[in-house]
């Protein structure tokens, strides 16, 4: 299975899928190794990097825009969709945000050295305007919402919903059901770890 | 649900997401990854708290699939947080940080048999290298396990409550006002 989703990371590219997934999966391994037996680490680590392969995979294939659209065109509430977009998307804006306030912070003298209580006190002056200055605009996201009429409980309609042939819609029930299949046999026939 | 409490949710996923910068400035070894959870709750209530943890969990899997797991710990934040919120202890960091406290060993108490089962304790350095010392103290694997977690989470889940009380009592009283829990859970009504 770990070939597989290796494999299947691969397909997007060395940049994109391969190397993601390799990276992510090395530490595992390496804290494994410091923790456990030889074949228990084999055993974990297999899974581990299966499951962190194909979710490298799934990420570089899958656009997020794509994922809202897919949503809505398959019935899922539009604030259901808003709520994964809108985070994606402001994930970056507030990064953005904190980068700056530790600079901007860093000018008036604040230092990052110094005991734990020096630092929490350097925490405290970080994160308290990025979390007010995020609350604040809660009222302007508001505002847009209604403007653009996201209101709880309305069906939208997608103007590009993405194709889903059935083929694709049995092969993942196929799959949903092998998952299902795979957890009572895990559940029936228990392994260790 | 209201729209404000919507828009809410993303922007306090988002909050929990992007504090990472901030500690990383001081290097403090914190996650700070709940602030969000707990913070939508004090303001909103259990369902927005509930909401802000899935979201935030099923964006971090985005980036790294190994969080996905823990989503549960992230309910069991919110619903802790909330009866914080209900019965005021957001109102001084002394009922703020021993309530975070508290919230510190329910929180490895839930993601120690989700690190131990899964991931076999390896879920970060830290947890991995602080599991390493439970078992050279001669704590059994589960124990250890549980001992990694506990490190982790008992300072984090303080700090979290006490900066999440500093953000309650900092917001102006007319914002504070436009969430329904939030005067309460500073005990301010």
């Amino acid at each position: 299975m770990a070939t597989i989703a290796l494999g299947l990371a691969a397909s997007r590219g060395l940049r994109p899928g391969l190397w993601p997934a390799v990276l992510t999966a090395a530490p595992f391994w390496l804290f494994l190794l410091l923790l456990h037996d030889v074949p228990t680490t084999i055993a974990i680590g297999l899974r581990i990097t299966t499951m962190v392969a194909s979710f490298v995979w799934l990420v570089a294939t899958l656009e997020p825009a794509r994922l809202v659209e897919a949503m809505i065109a398959a019935g899922w509430s539009a604030s259901i969709a808003y709520l994964l977009a809108a985070t994606l998307s402001a994930v970056p804006v507030l990064k953005a945000r904190a980068r700056r306030i530790v600079e901007a912070q860093r000018c008036r003298g604040l230092s990052p050295r110094g005991g734990i209580a020096a630092r929490l006190r350097a925490l405290r002056a970080l994160a308290l305007p990025l979390v007010l200055s995020a609350l604040h605009e809660v009222d302007e996201r508001a505002l847009a919402l209604e403007t653009r009429g996201l209101v709880p409980g309305i069906r939208r309609t997608p103007l590009a919903p993405p194709p889903d042939p059935a083929v694709e819609q049995a092969a993942r029930w196929a799959l949903l059901l092998a998952c299902l299949a795979a957890l009572v046999r895990r559940l029936i026939v228990p392994r260790f770890i | 649900m209201s729209i404000r409490l919507l828009a809410l949710i993303p922007v306090a996923a988002a909050i929990s997401l992007a504090l990472s910068a901030a500690v990383d400035a001081v290097a403090l070894p914190l996650f700070l990854d709940t602030t969000g959870t707990i913070l939508a709750t004090a303001l909103a209530g259990p369902g927005v708290g509930i909401a802000t943890g899935v979201v935030t969990s099923a964006v971090n899997t985005l980036r790294n699939p190994t969080f996905w797991p823990f989503v549960v710990v992230q309910i069991i934040v919110a619903l802790y947080a909330w009866a914080a919120a209900r019965a005021g202890l957001f109102r001084s960091f002394r009922t703020a940080v021993p309530a975070g406290l508290g919230l510190g060993v329910i929180a490895s108490v839930t993601s120690t048999p989700i690190s131990y089962l899964v991931f076999g304790c390896t879920t970060t350095g830290g947890i991995a290298l602080t599991t390493a010392l439970g078992k050279a103290l001669g704590l059994p694997p589960l124990g250890a396990c549980f001992f990694g977690s506990f490190v982790s989470d008992f300072g984090d889940k303080a700090v979290t409550f006490a900066l999440v009380t500093s953000v309650l009592h900092a917001l102006p009283r007319r914002t504070a006002a436009r969430f329904p829990w939030a005067l309460r859970a500073i005990g301010a009504a």
